[in-house]
C-alpha cells in the first residue's frame, strides 16, 4: 500500500503539482486518487502548491522530491545560482564598501582636441591611408566615408582648410613641423612631397597627413595662424613672416608672376608674400583667386578675374596682390569669404559687401549684370552681420542674433521649394537646435563648401545642408539635404572646413 | 438554522427535477439564478427561509450571463472615463489597479441599500377554531429573500478598470486608469503616441547590473572630474541624436517641403511603434554625486531610462546608477491631476473623471483627425494641443517651440 501511495505521489509530481482550491479537500484513504485533480482542472496551473491539504507523508514526499522549490524561495535576492550562499544585507554592504574604486579620468583632466573627417576618400583628402590602401585583410577600399571618422594627428590642430581634393591642417606650435597636407598634389598644392621609392620624384597623391616643408627664416619661432585652399593652390598665413603660397599659378593666384609653360607638379617652389601694408589677418582662397585681409581692414586680391572676383575693376588676371577699392574703400573689414567665384566681406559695423560672379543671383539685389568687378555694398535689412560665407552658387550670413540668412541658387536650406532667391531668407532657428529646453541656442559660425553649407551653434553642434556630393555632408546618407541636419560628432565642434566633396572638423572631446 | 436545509451541491438535482423546461445544460443557468429559483420553489412549497453562506467579497463568476449581469450593474454606476492615480514605488501597477477596483467596489456596495422588497404572503396557520385547531390563511408581509443582499451577494462584483501605460515596480508617478467606457479611450490614447515626462534621479560613482542602486555592484569609480557643463554637453548630444532618430523614424520623405515645414515647427513625431526615443532631456539639479534629469520621451520603458542614466555615467568616464524614476506627465495627465493613495475613493475619482473629460476628448479628437487626414504620412500635430494644455495647467515646457517667422 505504501508503495502504491508513493507511486501516486511520483505520478503526481511528474504530471503537475496538485492544485487546491478552497482548501477543503482532504487526502482520503490510501491509494485513493481523490486528491489528484482531473487533468482538465490542472491545466490552468493556478494557485501554487497549497500543501495544507496534503497529508503528512505526501507533504514530506513532495518536499523531498523538489528541494529546489524550497531553496529558490529563500535565496531569491542572493544571486543567480540556486545553490549560492545567501548573504545578509550587512555583508553585501561591507563588500560594496570594500570594493576598489577605479579612476578613469583625473580631477583636472583636460579636454582632448580631435579632428574628424568625412567625404570622398579616393583622392586621399581624408588623410587615412587604409581607406585607399587597406592595411588589414578584412578592411576594404572605401570610396566614401559617410559619417565622421577620427583622424589621428600628432599635434593639436588649430586651423584646417579643404581644397578641391586636398586638405591642409596646421598647428600653432613652434616645432619645425607646423603644417600637414594630404590629398591631391598634382599641382604641388601640398608642396613637394618626396617619394620614398624614387628620391627624385614627388607624390601625386598624399594619403596621410605629411609635413609641408616651409622655407621659414625662423622656423622655431614662427607660428602658423591660418591655412586656406583653393582649386589647385594653397595659402599659409604666419604671424611674423607673411603669407606663403604654393600650387598652381596659371592665373597668378599664388601672387607671383605667371610663367608660360610652367610645370606645377613636383615643384619645390613656395612663394612668400610680404608686400602688404600692415599685417595680414585673414586669407581666403577662391577657385582660382586669393584674397588677403589686413589688420587695417583692407583687402588685397590676386588671381583670375574673369568674373570680377578680384574686385579690382577689370576682368583680367592679377599676379600681384592689389588693394581693392570700390564701396569698401575706407571701410574697416573684419571678415572676407569666398570659395567659388563670388566674394563677400563684412565690416566691423555689420555691413555686407559683395563682388564677383552674380550668375546665380548672389548680387541680383543691386545689379542686373552677372559679373561685378568692384565691391558693392549690399543693403540688406537683416541686422548686423557677424559672419558670412560664400559657396559656389549660394551665400549665407549670420547676424548678431544668431539667425542664418541664405540667398542665391541651389539647395539653400528652406526645403526643396526654395531653389533660388535674390534677397536673403531666414532659416528658422528651431532647425539649429533652438527649443523650449534650450532657448539660448544661437548659430555662431557659418561655412560654405562648393554646394553645401555648414553652421555651428554656440553649443558646439554642427548642422549641414546642401548637395550631398559623394557623402560630403557626413550625415550617413547619400541623398541631398534640403534643410539643416545635425551631424553626430562625439565632441564639441570648434571649427569646420568645407571642401567640394569632403569636410574636416576641429573638435574638443566632451570630457 | 438550516433545519430543512439541503447541502449546496445537491441544488442541481432539485432544479433539474422540479423545474420544467430545464432539460437544457445546467451551465446556461447561473448559480444566482438557481438560487433564485430554489427560493421561489421553497416558498411555493412551504415558506422556509433559506439561509446561505454569506458571500462578502466580490466573486468572479465564470458564466457568461453572470458576467453580463455584472457588467450591466457596473454600467449603472455611471463611472466611465479616464483618471490618473499616483502609483507609489515598490508596488506593482497591476496591484494598484486591483486595489483601486476593490476600493471602488467596496464603496459602491456600501452606498445604497435599497429597502428589501416586501411581499404579501398568505401563509397557512393554525387557529383555534370551533372544532379544535383549524387551518386558515393568514396575511403576512415577508421580505423577498431573492432580492436580499445576503442571498444575492453584493450588488457590484466587477468593474472594468483598465491600466494605461504601466510603470514598473520600482518607479512611481502618474498612472492613467480607465473605467467603463473609458477603456476605449485608453486604446485611443495609446494610438495617439503622446510623449511622457519623467524626473530621473541618479548617483555617480557606482555601476550595478540592473542600473539601479538596489542591484549588484559591478564597479565603483571616481566622479570628482564631473562638472555641470560636461553633463550639459552630454545631454545636448543625447538630445541631438534622439532628435535625428525622431525624424528618421517618422517615415517622412526628407526631400519634401512638408518635411521641412514639420521639422521647423517641431511637429514631426512617429505615429507607430518605434524604439524608445527621447524628445527632450535637461538637467534640473546637479550636486555631485547626485543629479536630477527631466526626460520627455516616447515609447519608453522605465528600465530604458535607467539605462540612459548608466550610459550618461559611462560617457562622463565614470559610472552612474538611477535611484528614482518618477513619471510627472503621461499624455494629458500631470501630477496635479493624479490622485494620491489617501484619495482613492469614489467621489474623488468621479471628480477626476469629470475634470479630465474635456481635455482628453479635445486632445484625442485632434490627434486622431490629423492622423486620419495625413493618411499614409505619419505625422502628428498634437504638439499644439499639448502645449495649449500645458500653458493652461502651468506645467513643464512642451517639447519644441513654434518660433517660426
Amino acid at each position: 500500500m505504501a508503495a502504491a501511495r508513493s507511486a501516486h505521489v511520483t505520478h503526481a509530481l511528474r504530471v503537475r503539482p496538485p492544485v487546491f482550491r478552497g482548501g477543503h479537500r482532504e487526502v482520503k484513504g490510501e491509494g485513493s486518487p481523490r486528491w489528484l485533480l482531473p487533468r482538465s482542472l490542472c491545466c490552468c496551473c493556478r494557485a501554487a502548491t497549497s500543501v495544507a491539504g496534503l497529508g503528512g507523508r505526501a507533504y514530506r514526499a513532495l518536499l523531498g522530491q523538489w528541494p529546489r522549490l524550497r531553496c529558490s524561495s529563500l535565496g531569491a535576492g542572493a544571486g543567480r545560482g540556486s545553490w549560492a550562499k545567501t548573504r545578509s544585507s550587512r555583508e553585501v554592504k561591507e563588500a560594496e564598501d570594500a570594493a576598489p574604486v577605479f579612476q578613469y579620468v583625473g580631477e583636472r583632466s583636460k579636454r582632448k582636441d580631435r579632428v574628424f573627417v568625412w567625404g570622398f576618400c579616393h583622392a586621399g583628402a581624408l588623410g587615412i591611408p587604409s581607406f585607399i590602401k587597406p592595411d588589414a585583410s578584412w578592411k576594404k577600399r572605401r570610396r566614401i566615408q559617410p559619417t565622421p571618422y577620427r583622424l589621428d594627428t600628432a599635434e593639436k590642430i588649430s586651423s584646417a582648410a579643404c581644397g578641391y581634393g586636398f586638405t591642409l591642417i596646421s598647428s600653432k606650435t613652434t616645432d619645425i613641423t607646423k603644417v600637414w597636407g594630404m590629398g591631391l598634389n598634382k599641382d604641388s598644392q601640398l608642396g613637394f612631397q618626396r617619394s620614398r621609392k624614387d628620391q627624385t620624384k614627388g607624390y601625386e597623391y598624399v594619403l596621410e597627413p605629411s609635413p609641408i616643408p616651409l622655407p621659414l627664416d625662423t622656423p622655431q619661432e614662427t607660428r602658423i595662424l591660418q591655412v586656406a585652399c583653393g582649386r589647385a593652390h594653397s595659402l599659409i598665413l604666419t604671424d611674423k613672416e607673411g603669407v606663403f603660397s604654393m600650387g598652381n599659378n596659371s592665373y597668378g593666384q599664388c601672387g607671383r608672376k605667371v610663367t608660360e609653360g610652367e610645370i606645377y607638379s613636383e615643384s619645390h617652389l613656395i612663394h612668400r608674400l610680404q608686400k602688404f601694408k600692415g599685417r595680414v589677418a585673414q586669407i581666403v582662397c577662391g577657385q582660382d583667386h586669393s584674397l588677403f585681409r589686413t589688420e587695417r581692414g583692407e583687402v588685397y586680391s590676386c588671381g583670375w578675374g574673369a568674373d570680377g572676383q578680384t574686385g579690382l575693376g577689370h576682368y583680367n588676371i592679377t599676379s600681384v596682390p592689389t588693394k581693392l577699392g570700390g564701396d569698401i574703400a575706407g571701410v574697416n573689414l573684419v571678415h572676407v569669404a569666398t570659395y567659388g567665384d563670388s566674394c563677400l566681406a563684412v565690416s566691423d559695423e555689420g555691413d555686407l559687401f559683395g563682388w564677383g560672379n552674380s550668375e546665380y543671383m548672389q548680387l541680383a539685389s543691386i545689379t542686373e549684370t552677372t559679373q561685378v568687378n568692384v565691391p558693392r555694398h549690399l543693403p540688406f535689412k537683416i541686422g548686423k552681420i557677424k559672419d558670412a560665407a560664400c559657396g559656389g552658387t549660394g551665400n549665407a550670413v549670420v547676424n548678431e542674433e544668431g539667425n542664418v540668412f541664405v540667398w542665391g541658387y541651389g539647395i539653400l536650406g528652406k526645403g526643396p521649394n526654395l531653389m533660388e532667391t535674390a534677397t536673403p531668407e531666414m532659416i528658422p532657428p528651431t532647425l539649429f537646435g533652438l527649443s523650449d529646453f534650450s532657448p539660448d541656442t544661437r548659430v555662431s559660425r557659418i561655412r560654405c563648401g562648393l554646394s553645401q553649407f555648414a553652421a555651428l551653434n554656440n553649443r558646439g553642434e554642427l548642422f549641414v545642408w546642401g548637395k550631398n556630393i559623394r557623402g560630403c555632408l557626413g550625415i550617413g546618407r547619400m541623398e541631398d539635404q534640403y534643410f539643416p541636419w545635425r551631424v553626430t560628432i562625439p565632441g564639441e565642434v570648434l571649427d569646420v572646413a568645407c571642401g567640394v566633396d569632403h569636410m574636416v572638423t576641429l573638435v574638443k572631446s566632451f570630457i | 438554522m438550516l433545519g430543512t436545509a439541503r447541502p449546496l451541491y445537491l441544488a442541481r438535482d432539485l432544479s433539474s427535477r422540479d423545474l420544467p423546461g430545464t432539460g437544457a445544460s445546467r451551465s446556461a443557468c447561473s448559480r444566482g439564478e438557481r438560487f433564485h429559483r430554489r427560493t421561489q420553489l421553497a416558498e411555493a412549497h412551504g415558506g422556509a427561509h433559506w439561509g446561505s453562506g454569506v458571500v462578502d467579497e466580490p466573486v468572479r463568476w465564470r458564466f457568461p450571463s453572470a458576467i453580463a449581469m455584472a457588467a450591466g450593474r457596473a454600467a449603472r454606476t455611471g463611472l466611465n472615463g479616464l483618471f490618473a492615480v499616483y502609483k507609489p514605488p515598490g508596488v506593482a501597477s497591476i496591484r494598484v489597479r486591483d486595489t483601486v477596483e476593490t476600493l471602488l467596489l467596496k464603496e459602491l456596495n456600501s452606498l445604497e441599500q435599497p429597502a428589501v422588497q416586501q411581499q404579501v404572503r398568505f401563509l397557512p396557520t393554525t387557529v383555534e377554531g370551533n372544532a379544535g385547531k383549524e387551518l386558515t390563511l393568514t396575511v403576512t408581509r415577508l421580505p423577498v429573500l431573492a432580492a436580499h443582499p445576503l442571498v444575492r451577494g453584493p450588488e457590484f462584483t466587477h468593474l472594468k478598470i483598465g491600466a494605461g501605460h504601466r510603470l514598473d515596480t520600482k518607479s512611481s508617478g502618474v498612472f492613467v486608469l480607465g473605467v467603463g467606457h473609458g477603456n476605449k479611450l485608453l486604446t485611443d490614447m495609446y494610438n495617439a503616441h503622446l510623449t511622457r515626462a519623467y524626473t530621473v534621479r541618479g548617483l555617480f560613482g557606482k555601476a550595478t547590473d540592473d542600473f539601479s542602486d538596489t542591484g549588484r555592484l559591478i564597479e565603483k569609480t571616481t566622479f570628482d572630474h564631473i562638472t555641470g557643463d560636461k553633463l550639459e554637453r552630454i545631454l545636448a548630444v543625447i538630445q541631438g541624436t534622439n532628435h535625428k532618430a525622431l525624424l528618421m523614424y517618422s517615415n517622412i520623405d526628407l526631400k519634401t517641403q512638408e518635411a521641412y515645414e514639420l521639422a521647423v515647427e517641431g511637429l514631426i513625431r512617429p505615429m507607430e511603434k518605434t524604439p524608445p526615443l527621447i524628445t527632450a532631456i535637461r538637467c534640473l539639479q546637479f550636486a555631485p554625486p547626485e543629479f536630477q534629469l527631466e526626460i520627455q520621451c516616447l515609447h519608453e520603458t522605465q528600465q530604458y531610462l535607467r539605462k540612459i542614466v548608466h550610459e550618461i555615467g559611462l560617457e562622463l568616464k565614470s559610472t552612474a546608477v538611477c535611484t528614482q524614476v518618477r513619471r510627472i506627465r503621461d499624455g494629458f495627465f500631470t501630477l496635479d491631476s493624479a490622485l494620491l493613495r489617501t484619495h482613492w475613493n469614489l467621489q474623488n475619482i468621479r471628480n477626476s473623471i469629470k475634470d479630465s473629460k474635456i481635455k482628453v476628448k479635445v486632445g484625442l479628437q485632434r490627434s486622431l483627425s490629423h492622423q486620419a487626414r495625413s493618411g499614409k504620412r505619419h505625422t502628428d500635430m498634437d504638439q499644439v494641443a499639448e502645449s495649449e494644455l500645458h500653458s493652461t495647467e502651468g506645467t513643464s515646457a512642451s517639447d519644441l517651440t513654434h518660433k517660426m517667422r
